[in-house]
């Protein structure tokens, strides 16, 4: 149940990271971090994530650069909004399905507050630019007292809602890997409505050579507590040419991998069911745009 | 009279510029010296529960808490939010067994939400903290969520007075064997060469309207009851509380604040008599209390849910010699609708066709859901949903288009309305069928998308509908209307009637506009409860029905008035007098004329001349007035064709094109009834596609909020083709006939038949959801 008043809280407002560190280990599991908010004060109002502290990144100089690299990749600092990535030339040329995803994220209000970083904090198993991110393969920088460590998205979420993130670690940048001419993305989602939390999410990363697959990332959301990897299916698709009986066999294979629950905005049967359809399809959207 | 220069102008909405920009004041805008702010206390926790002991002694302490009200510090009457006992003769109310169920705060908790006490504080921040102090003690008590839960013959009575949980069946005094219809069914039944019968379910919508509920109220030094609130019934609910409180009603000053948007949710009270006891319970100081969004769906009513069960006969060409309903309306935890909405669902499926006989039971039974109650349509949405499926399911079966079936069966002028013994007055069903048909396409289409294979399948489909121009002779038909003429010619139009948004102010501006032959910024309108007279609201699609026929007798009397003065001053005869561009002139000598301001002005400004004794006119300022009841409701009727495309590997509905032919009569403002009718359409498809309120076995709502109860937003929404047909009705004022309740109907049934010709399987489950579609396809 929500209210109409927001909850009791110090809010702190570092001007550098160092400072950042300092208070996020001085309150230690007593502070949210605030960027932009979309998520954070929703929960806030609702009850469900009330803080002592409130740590807002707005008077930091920087953790706003968005930049690509050939050779490196596409760094991502943690104060980026989604909106952003819309902007961004090298984003939709070298990284379709992180652009998909952004273009289908929530709403245009959201998408100009929301940061990329707080989708993935947010460790939801419906975030799409999680989604599209653990697809093109990616590292969480995280800065602590002790200096940066980078965590492979791979290994970042931990269970719903919770990740490697430490309470005294700000998370600063995403760093996704870098792709080649032979690398095509895509991404998809079913949602109830257009503006809507994904019941189901997809993004795939190929590396192919003519028609036949080198290798496969598969990234699926609402099937499981966190953004999965399709492993199994992937093998499939490794070496192999793509073909309708490839796809079909993919789709299938998906539909075992899957560990989709019931909810409110779909049911598990339903999910295992769309979930190898969903695949299939981004797998053609992919190839045919590479 | 001057040509008409509004009526039938597309004439943009008065209010529209000032909602648009954000300047419009709505209660929740108000801020008044010495406010205090009231919360009422839910319980959250349970959707049915004794409450065992109920503690505010940790919150009446909390720094800026007034004052903390409990059942017992409050009035001990009980009320009925909604307000049909103000709308139908003592005697109807008696027999369709209407009660007062309601307290403001309750110890027997029926729904998640009941309100259990009230905390009044300097701020709304306090009030909220000190809530959050109120212990509460619960005692559970079974959850029952469905109609057939509570009927069961185990099940805990909510109410002492209506055994079986049954809140309602068709009263056997006025309808033998509990059923609405004619003819002797089993029997006809018996003659059918093929019957088709299914049982449909029809989910719990919420209008969604954008203002959320808030409110103002004080109990001021001279004794009056002041409260400021978006009703959609002013007249009716200044009344209500009256009563609850023991009050003259001119001591209550109901004072209307923009409504945004009402849909029947705010037909009656919903949290009127909360703020207002906690208002008498501080004199002298204004209380605010304002809902969240999530507290909409818990304390303000939806439409009424339940189980449809239908049963048609057909002739091999297509006669339908006998229909069987029944209604089995969840009307969840109080009374409020329980009587009204099942048999008016009744009235619109008995309205529609031509069957040899029929027979419609209505029942409406408790539940431990949130209220059910008034939303547009007011179970015309339900019916048909049922009634054109199971048609559609017929002309399948013997190879009838759907189109041509319902030409031949749909009732039409002459015929029994939906209220049996009031025949319908005029019928443009079928230009409404043919050029909708042709706008979409029908023919081609229908054989197109006859024999498809791939993943993505179309389909077209037909629903017509009848409706009405307000609910005479059920409910009291009664506007009243005043015409001030100011001592300059310009007018104030004194009317109760609320514009919640669809326009109905605007109109009613069109209208004086026009039958005074004056500008229409020369006329405000006056919306005062004090000032103003008689009304029933804006419901049953009447405003402009029943409150433009007042406006329209108001400037009649007026025109009169000035006649007799003209024909005073002039010295002509009043036959002889007629209105030209604001001036009363004499047909037989052109030069013998007077300004209409000339009247008015001499009528205010009267001088008696000392040397004479003579006066410069004829004293008096003129007042037009109306106590307007119609003699009919001049129902509109209206055919909905839908385009859909169905992905059979998603289950996902896109519905790609609406074609909504409407029997309007006569379109004052048609750029507002193709408002009202896209309007209605977004909220057929959401009923019908994506929305529905959902609990848990423990009553407890789980979808709350736009977060999961999903509205179809812009981009959702298909290409809406409208169409006006104007054939004017012969009784009604100007020819017009209503639009507004009869938007959210027939792109229900539409939707569903057209889903059902891509892929040749009916749904009986509203609303269609890429599950259930998935499901059905894999069986």
């Amino acid at each position: 149940m929500s209210s109409r008043v927001l909850p009791q809280f110090d809010l702190l407002e570092p001007r550098n990271v160092a400072d950042v560190i300092a208070l996020l280990s001085q309150h230690e599991n007593q502070v949210s971090v605030l960027a932009g908010g979309t998520d954070l004060l929703v929960w806030a109002y609702i009850e469900k994530n009330k803080t002592p502290y409130v740590l807002s990144l707005s008077a930091i100089e920087g953790l706003d650069h968005l930049d690509y690299v050939a050779g490196e990749g596409l760094r991502i600092g943690a104060k980026v909004k989604v909106a952003q990535l819309l902007k961004h030339p090298d984003v939709a040329k070298h990284y379709p399905a992180l652009y998909q995803a952004a273009e289908n994220f929530a709403t245009p209000q959201i998408r100009n507050m929301a940061t990329v970083m707080g989708n993935v904090l947010r460790a939801s198993p419906a975030g799409d630019c999680s989604c599209a991110i653990l697809a093109l393969g990616a590292k969480v920088v995280l800065q602590g007292p002790a200096g940066q460590r980078l965590v492979d998205i791979d290994d970042f979420w931990v269970s719903y809602g919770v990740t490697e993130r430490q309470p005294d670690e700000l998370a600063v940048e995403l760093r996704i890997d870098d792709t080649s001419s032979s690398t095509c993305s895509a991404f998809q989602r079913l949602t109830r409505v257009h503006e809507d939390l994904s019941k189901l999410n997809v993004a795939v990363r190929l590396e192919m050579d003519q028609d036949t697959c080198k290798q496969a990332r598969i990234a699926m959301g609402c099937v499981g507590p966190t953004p999965l990897r399709l492993k199994k299916t992937e093998r499939l698709l490794t070496g192999a040419k793509i073909s309708a009986e490839l796809l079909q066999q993919v789709a299938a294979a998906a539909r075992e991998e899957v560990t989709p629950i019931d909810d409110q905005r779909s049911t598990a049967e339903y999910r295992r069911q769309v979930s190898g359809v969903i695949l299939k399809r981004v797998i053609e959207q992919a190839v045919a745009k590479s | 009279m001057n040509a008409k220069t509004y009526v039938g102008q597309s004439v943009p909405k008065l209010d529209a510029r000032e909602k648009a920009t954000g300047q419009a004041i709505y209660a929740a805008d108000l801020n008044l010296p010495g406010m205090l702010y009231g919360k009422i206390v839910r319980c959250r926790d349970f959707a049915h529960a004794k409450v065992l002991k109920l503690d505010l002694s940790e919150a009446a302490q909390v720094p800026g808490v007034v004052k903390v009200l409990g059942p017992k510090d409050v009035t001990q009457k009980r009320y009925n939010s909604g307000v049909l006992d103000l709308m139908v003769s003592e005697g109807l109310g008696e027999v369709l067994g209407d009660i007062e169920d309601q307290h403001i705060f309750t110890d027997y908790v029926r729904h998640q939400g009941d309100a259990i006490c009230g905390i009044i504080a300097e701020s709304e921040e306090i009030a909220e903290i000190a809530a959050q102090k109120v212990k509460v003690f619960y005692e559970a008590l079974p959850v029952y969520l469905t109609a057939e839960d509570s009927s069961r013959p185990d099940a805990i009575q909510f109410d002492e007075r209506k055994p079986g949980n049954r809140a309602f069946q068709l009263p056997e005094q006025m309808f033998p064997g509990n059923a609405y219809g004619w003819g002797d069914v089993d029997a006809e039944m018996a003659k059918a060469d093929m019957v088709f019968e299914e049982t449909f379910t029809l989910p719990k919508v919420k209008q969604c309207q954008m203002e959320t509920h808030s409110y103002v109220a004080m109990y001021d030094q001279t004794g009056r009851l002041n409260c400021w609130t978006s009703t959609q019934m002013p007249k009716c609910v200044q009344p209500k509380l009256a009563r609850l409180f023991d009050l003259p009603i001119s001591r209550v000053n109901l004072v209307s604040t923009t409504i945004g948007g009402g849909f029947g949710v705010r037909l009656g009270m919903i949290c009127e008599p909360e703020t207002c006891a906690m208002a008498m319970a501080v004199p002298g100081r204004p209380v605010k209390v304002q809902l969240t969004r999530e507290e909409d769906w818990l304390a303000s009513e939806s439409r009424h849910p339940g189980k449809y069960w239908i049963k048609l006969g057909v002739k091999m060409d297509g006669t339908p010699v006998a229909l069987d309903a029944r209604f089995m309306a969840s009307t969840g935890a109080y009374f409020t609708h329980a009587s009204g909405v099942p048999f008016t669902t009744g009235s619109w499926l008995t309205g529609m066709y031509k069957y040899g006989a029929v027979r419609y039971k209505g029942e409406a039974y408790f539940t431990n859901q949130a209220p059910s109650g008034a939303f547009r349509g007011y179970g015309n949405p339900q019916t048909n949903f049922a009634l054109e499926q199971i048609v559609d399911r017929a002309c399948n079966a013997l190879n009838i288009d759907p189109v041509e079936w319902r030409k031949k069966w749909h009732k039409g002028t002459g015929d029994d309305g939906w209220c049996i013994g009031v025949p319908f007055s005029s019928c443009a069903l079928d230009e409404c069928l043919d050029r909708g048909a042709k706008a979409i396409g029908w023919n081609e289409k229908r054989a197109k998308y006859a024999n498809q294979t791939g993943v993505k399948r179309r389909g077209v489909g037909v629903s017509v509908m009848n409706h009405t121009s307000g609910a005479m002779p059920m409910l009291l038909e009664h506007t009243t209307c005043t015409v001030k003429m100011n001592e300059d010619g310009s007018v104030v139009l004194m009317i109760s009637c609320s514009d919640m948004g669809q326009g109905s102010h605007t109109v009613l501006k069109q209208i004086a506009a026009d039958a005074l032959g004056m500008p229409m910024d020369e006329i405000h309108i006056l919306n005062n409860m004090d000032a103003s007279g008689f009304d029933i609201g804006s419901h049953a699609s009447r405003t402009t029905y029943v409150g433009g026929g007042a406006v329209i007798k108001a400037c009649e009397d007026v025109k009169r008035q000035l006649i007799e003065r003209a024909s005073i001053r002039l010295g002509v005869d009043k036959e002889d007098l007629e209105f030209k561009e604001r001036q009363v002139v004499a047909r037989s000598d052109a030069s013998k004329k007077l300004s209409v301001k000339e009247i008015c002005h001499s009528g205010v400004y009267n001088f008696t001349n000392p040397a004479n004794g003579e006066t410069n006119g004829v004293p008096g300022q003129i007042q037009g007035y109306a106590s307007h009841f119609p003699s009919h409701n001049s129902p509109p009727f209206g055919a909905c064709f839908a385009e859909v495309e169905v992905d059979t590997e998603t289950g996902e509905v896109k519905v790609l094109e609406l074609v909504i032919a409407h029997d309007i009569g006569r379109a004052i403002n048609p750029m507002a009834v193709e408002g009202q009718l896209e309007g209605g359409a977004h909220q057929a498809l959401g009923m019908i596609l994506t929305e529905e309120t959902c609990y848990n076995d423990a009553g407890l709502c789980r979808n709350n909020s736009f977060t999961d109860y999903k509205m179809l937003g812009p981009v959702d929404m298909p290409r809406i083709t409208t169409i006006l047909v104007e054939q004017p009705d012969p009784i009604a004022p100007m020819g017009i006939k209503s639009v507004g309740e009869a938007g959210p109907v027939n792109p229900v049934g539409a939707t569903a038949n057209a889903i059902s010709h891509a892929l040749g399987i009916m749904f009986t489950e509203a609303p269609i959801t890429p599950e259930r579609v998935l499901k059905a396809l894999n069986q």
